[in-house]
């Protein structure tokens, strides 16, 4: 089976409102694929089934060929899918250092036992885990600020942060749920030519994302979404051109993107 | 190895030095300084539990008790060695924990609270009602002391020297990768899944290792006092234990040690054990307005105070992700 994480068919309602009615997205490694669609069009609940927070009804999601619908969220994310938040969720007093740390739990594989009693292995390990959060840092620039409270960082440094905390582990697949929320033009240009980085590397991104200037700039294909249903998937400059997307979508896009920047 | 990378195990082994070195010579401070040890581990256990991993048991002092009952039932029933005993005071209460930890842990904490209350009572009616096994109302005597720890002197020493080796597991494990899991959950769960961290088992596993701890201030006690009876041990002792960590600073590996040389030391001074209770609500009241993360907490603020009037304040950090390299 293909290198790829996929989405095939996945349905899910809650009440009587159906989320997601048979959608499917793919990303491959070393490409970065957008989800777009208004508010409510289950962006973020097709994110949640992929990762695992949520429990599709029916469909399928696989990583690398292996169906991983309803397995345990901590598992997908050992398996190599890694995700951020669209409100970063971090403890605001710990630093950069200790966040990328955390981030690199997936690999641990001395027991609670041998940290308990600090036995020899389990210390060695400690010391690896700090090189290689340090390795981590020094790949995306941010040994400066290796050991500033997250606190004190402004918004696109923290996403940044979460980021590299995500990908520590060695993830194949990074999922972004609206990276570029609530960062300045200047920082959006910086979260963009990092992701590239990324997808250079050959990890897989799935982007969230309302601003379709970005979109532009960083996605290979892109999947629109519309009431749980997959409106149209192809590349930007396709989507741009597609009557039916423009309709429902662009039409509104298009103004806000303009300023979407600062919002 | 110690010194530089376990600085709270080498405090506590300079407090536990001077506490048996002060009180040696006084049969009265020697016996409150053996019971100061004893709730010190108990409320260690509770910090592990609350401060760390963010589960609010109000059953701590019950672990204690059910540790104290296996080693008097397994010596005074079986002849076992209190050695052997150990064992057991150590394992049943943690798989006591381990087995309730998955019905608690996924609460909220005053949901957890009145859980783990509910199952400190449990086991009182269970210990009150069991003549056969628990002595009932009461209790079981003749304990055997621990052999070679006969002497309150060396037992003092005993008693601290495991408080230490407490501490230094504590110290271990929040120095590694599971600790920090550990302090990620009680700020976030959904966080701490997506960095990989399967919640419910390492949770699980805390509350069975805090228990452990309890479990082992429980055989100490039995051994001490060679008494044990529903009373001995009981929910009083769970909500004390959980106040002296508190006060003492929960998120701090020697908070709760602090906390009870403090209150039991102080609570030990008052004309009337009648006052201890008036003694401690006014603790607690006195330290949720002044000091919100315990004493350790506020000494700790105070530190950073002094500290960061000394070198220029740390300038804000500008917003483009490529700053020029600062100089270590």
């Amino acid at each position: 089976m293909s290198a790829a994480l996929q989405a095939f068919d996945v349905s899910i309602s809650f009440g009587g409102v159906q989320a997601l009615d048979r959608a499917s997205v793919e990303v491959t490694p070393g490409r970065v694929v957008g989800l777009i669609g208004r508010n409510g069009s289950g962006k973020s609940t097709l994110f949640n089934c992929v990762t695992g927070f949520l429990k599709p009804a029916t469909g399928r999601v696989l990583i690398d060929g292996r169906d991983v619908a309803g397995e345990a969220p901590h598992r997908i994310v050992r398996a190599g899918v890694a995700r951020t938040f669209q409100t970063p969720r971090v403890d605001l007093k710990t630093t950069v250092r200790q966040a990328v740390l955390c981030g690199l739990f997936p690999t641990v594989k001395r027991s609670l036992m041998s940290a308990l009693f600090g036995l020899a292995g389990a210390r060695a390990e400690e010391r690896e885990l700090q090189r290689r959060a340090e390795a981590v840092m020094r790949e995306l620039d941010m040994m400066p600020l290796a050991d500033i409270e997250i606190g004190k960082l402004s918004m696109g440094r923290v996403r940044m942060v979460e980021v590299a905390r995500a990908i520590a582990a060695n993830a194949t697949y990074l999922l972004l749920d609206e990276p570029a929320a609530g960062l300045s033009r200047a920082e959006q240009e910086v979260l963009a030519r990092e992701i590239r980085k990324l997808a250079g590397r050959g990890i897989g991104v799935l982007l969230v994302e309302h601003n379709f200037s970005l979109i532009r700039l960083l996605c290979d294909r892109v999947t629109v979404l519309d009431a749980g249903r997959v409106l149209f998937e192809g590349t930007p400059a396709e989507v741009e051109c597609d009557a039916q997307v423009l309709q429902v979508y662009l039409g509104a896009a298009a103004e806000t993107s303009a300023i979407g920047g600062e919002a | 190895m110690i010194g530089k990378r376990r600085p709270n195990t080498l405090v506590m082994l300079a407090l536990a030095a001077a506490s048996c070195a002060v009180t040696s010579s006084n049969p009265v401070w020697l016996d409150i300084s053996i019971l100061t040890g004893i709730l010190s581990l108990i409320s260690l256990s509770a910090g592990l539990s609350y401060g760390q991993a963010g589960i609010l048991s109000m059953a701590q002092g019950v672990f204690a008790a059910i540790g104290a009952y296996a080693s008097a039932i397994a010596t005074t029933r079986f002849g076992l060695s209190p050695f052997a005993a150990l064992v057991f005071a150590l394992a049943l209460p943690a798989l006591m924990a381990w087995s309730v930890a998955r019905a608690v842990t996924w609460m909220a904490p005053l949901a957890t609270a009145l859980a783990t209350l509910a199952l400190g009572t449990l086991v009182e009616i269970v210990a009150r009602n069991w003549d056969d096994v628990t002595g009932g109302y009461i209790g079981i005597s003749g304990v055997p002391p621990i052999p070679g720890f006969e002497k309150p002197v060396v037992f003092n020493i005993l008693v601290w020297g495991f408080v230490c080796v407490a501490v230094l597991l504590y110290e271990n494990l929040m120095d590694s990768a599971w600790g920090r899991a550990l302090n990620i959950i009680r700020h976030d769960r959904t966080r701490a899944i997506a960095d990989g961290v399967a919640v419910a088992p390492l949770l699980s596993a805390m509350l069975a290792f805090s228990a452990a701890m309890a479990g082992a201030g429980g055989w100490l006690y039995v051994h001490y006092i060679t008494y044990m009876s529903p009373q001995s041990l009981d929910t009083q002792t769970s909500i004390s234990v959980l106040l002296m960590a508190v006060v003492g600073g929960a998120d701090f590996i020697l908070g709760p040690v602090i906390g009870t040389l403090l209150l039991n030391m102080l609570g030990k001074l008052l004309p009337a054990q009648e006052a201890q209770g008036l003694f401690y609500g006014g603790a607690l009241i006195v330290i949720l307005l002044v000091a919100r993360d315990g004493l350790l907490g506020r000494i700790g603020y105070l530190l950073s105070l002094l500290r960061r009037k000394e070198p220029a304040e740390p300038k804000p950090v500008p917003s483009a992700v490529t700053a020029p390299e600062v100089a270590p």
